[in-house]
């Protein structure tokens, strides 16, 4: 969910009024929508809009601010008409302002289009750059996939951010899946953020390697041959976050072991000697 | 605009892929050879790679209710309905629209024939025939605004699967295997199972509800019989044994390149896959069907025993199947069309169904399986708040205006409803849902975008959410 919101909700996110200042808000868009003809290289109609004086001393048709007044300022009208105006701004198919920076250049003039007073804007989206789950698979996709194809599992990226990580199936043929396979993945051993084991041959032995996939965040070990042992072994797995356990023989003292990996939050123990499901 | 993979340039690529993978890799694996596994890694890539969207759900679980179940004796409650029993229908709500058996009859109100109760942390409301469900009902979403464009159960069934009432798009499953392909390699992946319940004439259904309509038809549903023979004339024949079969699949792939070798016809490459999944078929599927391995524990959580062939052994071959890497599993129960016998019938329908839905669910939660398998339960459509009494004792008509669906797992929130009725429940009035937007939302929550997920067929890029326009139902997910 969380890469979710920051890719395809960011625009569904409630804007607060916060405030903010012309040069925080306004010369920012000014300079990216505008200043390529109103600027230092051209002055288009001898306006500038680089800098707050040039903005009040306007264009050779006179002034594009009337203080407090949106409607009746120039600039907030040219950048507000339909965009097939003639007279609309940025002119010759330039990209537009963003619906944002509108708002934001109208609640300036609004506010009395202050030079460095701060006025209530509407607040700029955070973006929260996740935290990328593993190193950029493109230069070694191709490396893993070759690896994949001779191992008979499967390595796919999880999404098309290309550091989100790779997924290690082995649903088609889980039997053909033992521990040396799992050491011949060390190659992308960094990649693999998720694991999907269950049903494998894998052992305790196994467990060895996989303890060294330092960005792995899901591991299903269900139905295979792993013990509380083996568990323990994966205490450097700082990233592990829910760890299937179903069927096999791992008891309190492995669970009690994975107490080591700081954000392990789901365990799953149905079907082991574990009295209960945590 | 997707791909396709059987224009002429790309379709030697495929079938390259086919005859070297698939085929290899049959035999590799069952006579023990370690040559060519490999090569099923790639061919198990489906169209859609890598997935635009973050992959909540891994698989589906898609549990059909045929006939199409009352939603007011089972998730909608009524209580103005209950109120004017007995009473004409305003015809503000009725005027001018379109009924099935029920057009030009007199329209009276039919009052809910159950109690409903309170079950769960939201005190959700649903009928005391399904205490079972009641008590998973945290894990569900419940949708009570569904709507479908069909009335009669042949096109609504196609509408439900394949997004279109009229035959020939290819259904959800082999979409969804089309786009993601199958992680199994010697099952196929999309799985249907339909059980008849012991009760009145069975709704009919009809193989093309699974059909792979213009893709390839190796992404056509496979269905398989949970009792006796799982696939019919899957097992050898009296004294052949398996490396005798073995060979004549082996002499009968090389018949089919050769062929191939002069023929453009993607179906050969097609005959060839299915001619060795049916190999592989012939071991997966005993071990698969062969629930003696399941615990005492299990088999009661889900109500059934080894080989009745019921809707809960259904249930429990659907986490089998998941287990196996299976994609999509449609299971199919039948017998919910009730014009008439609604309190007679009904029940027994509930009580078939009831305890095994929930145990899927909790069975699915407790391997830590449920939050990556999406399990949806819905009929074809709803049924009418008004009584039919023209076939006997009373019933309810076919309705497309309301209908009650629900979905668990796959990253849907649990615990909520979503959309709601009007009071006597004729139209779903608040967040009202297409079948259309239903797709959309599994789509999304497989990571593949709905709208960009296309095939070019007669000239149109055609979509599973069709042409409308459909929306991902935001507010359910987690």
């Amino acid at each position: 969910m969380r890469r979710i919101a920051i890719f395809l909700f960011l625009a569904a996110l409630p804007l607060r009024a916060a405030p903010a200042t012309f040069a925080t808000r306004v010369a920012p868009a000014l300079e990216k929508h505008c200043a390529v003809c109103h600027g230092a290289e051209k002055q288009k109609a001898k306006l500038r809009l680089d800098s707050y004086a040039a903005i009040v001393a306007g264009a050779d048709s006179g002034p594009v601010l009337k203080a407090g007044d949106p409607k009746e300022s120039e600039l907030h009208r040219r950048i507000t008409l339909p965009p097939h105006d003639d007279d609309f701004m940025p002119s010759d198919g330039k990209p537009p302002l963003s619906a944002l920076d509108v708002k934001v250049i109208e609640r300036w003039i609004a506010a009395g289009a202050p030079e460095s007073a701060e006025f209530d804007a509407p607040a700029a989206p955070v973006v929260r750059v996740a935290e990328p789950a593993a190193p950029d698979y493109l230069p070694r996709l191709d490396q893993a996939r070759k690896l994949a194809t001779t191992l008979g599992v499967r390595l796919v990226p999880r999404s098309r951010v290309t550091t989100d990580g790779l997924v290690l199936r082995t649903a088609s043929a889980p039997r053909q899946c033992d521990d040396a396979l799992l050491a011949k993945l060390a190659p992308v051993a960094d990649l693999i953020v998720e694991a999907e084991l269950s049903r494998t041959r894998v052992t305790d032995a196994g467990l060895r390697a996989v303890a060294t996939w330092s960005n792995l965040q899901r591991l299903d070990l269900a139905r295979t041959g792993v013990t509380s042992a083996g568990v323990a072994a994966l205490a450097p797995l700082a990233k592990l976050e829910s760890i299937n356990l179903t069927g096999t023989k791992v008891d309190e003292r492995g669970v009690s072991a994975l107490k080591a990996n700081p954000r392990l939050t789901r365990i799953w123990t149905f079907g082991t000697p574990v009295a209960s499901s945590p | 605009m997707m791909p396709f993979p059987f224009s002429p340039h790309t379709r030697r690529a495929f079938l390259g892929k086919v005859t070297q993978g698939v085929g290899a890799v049959a035999f590799a694996s069952l006579l023990g050879r370690t040559t060519a596994r490999a090569a099923s890694a790639a061919s198990a890539r489906g169209v859609v790679w890598p997935l635009p969207l973050p992959q909540k759900a891994k698989r589906v679980i898609w549990l059909t209710m045929a006939g199409g179940p009352s939603q007011f004796e089972t998730f909608d409650p009524k209580p103005k309905l209950a109120a004017m029993h007995g009473e004409p229908m305003p015809e503000s709500l009725t005027r001018g629209q379109q009924l099935a058996q029920l057009q030009g009859q007199k329209l009276v109100c039919h009052a809910p024939q159950f109690p409903f109760a309170k079950f769960g942390k939201n005190q959700t409301e649903i009928s005391t025939l399904l205490p079972h469900l009641g008590g998973v009902i945290d894990d569900i979403c419940l949708i009570r605004s569904m709507t479908t464009d069909a009335i009669n159960h042949d096109p609504a069934h196609m509408f439900m699967n394949t997004g279109a009432q009229i035959a020939g798009r290819p259904s959800m499953g082999a979409w969804v295997n089309y786009g993601l392909g199958s992680e199994s390699e010697n099952l196929p992946g999309f799985v249907v199972m339909v059980t008849t319940g012991p009760g009145r004439s069975p709704q009919p259904i009809a193989t093309r509800q699974w059909s792979s309509g213009f893709l390839p038809s190796r992404f056509q549903g496979v269905q398989l019989h949970s009792r006796g023979d799982a696939v019919h004339y899957l097992s050898n024949p009296g004294q052949t044994t398996r490396a005798q079969q073995g060979a004549d699949v082996r002499a009968i792939t090389e018949l089919n390149r050769e062929h191939d070798a002069w023929v453009h016809d993607p179906e050969i490459a097609t005959r060839i896959a299915q001619y060795e999944m049916a190999f592989q078929m012939q071991a997966s599927v005993p071990e698969l069907m062969d629930l003696r391995g399941e615990d005492a524990r299990t088999l009661a959580l889900y109500g059934c025993t080894p080989g009745d062939g019921s809707f809960a052994a259904n249930c429990l071959l659907a986490r089998r199947l998941v287990e196996r890497g299976v994609r999509f599993i449609q299971l199919y129960h039948r017998d919910w069309d009730h014009h008439s016998l609604l309190r007679e019938e009904l029940p027994l329908r509930c009580k078939e169904t009831d305890q095994a839905a929930a145990a899927l669910i909790t069975d699915l939660k407790q391997r830590g399986m449920l939050d990556e398998t999406l399990v949806v339960w819905t009929g074809e459509f709803g049924r009418t708040p008004m009584s039919q009494d023209n076939k006997g004792t009373a019933g309810r008509d076919h309705h497309n205006k309301s209908m009650s669906m629900w979905l668990a797992g796959g990253g849907v929130k649990g615990g909520i409803v979503h959309g709601a009725t009007d009071e006597l429940g004729y139209a779903a009035v608040e967040d009202v849902c297409t079948v259309h937007d239903l797709h959309a939302t599994m789509l999304h929550q497989l990571g593949i975008r709905h709208d960009a997920f296309t095939v070019k067929f007669q000239g149109l890029d055609a979509k599973l959410t069709g042409v409308e326009g459909a929306n991902v139902i935001e507010k359910i997910l987690a």
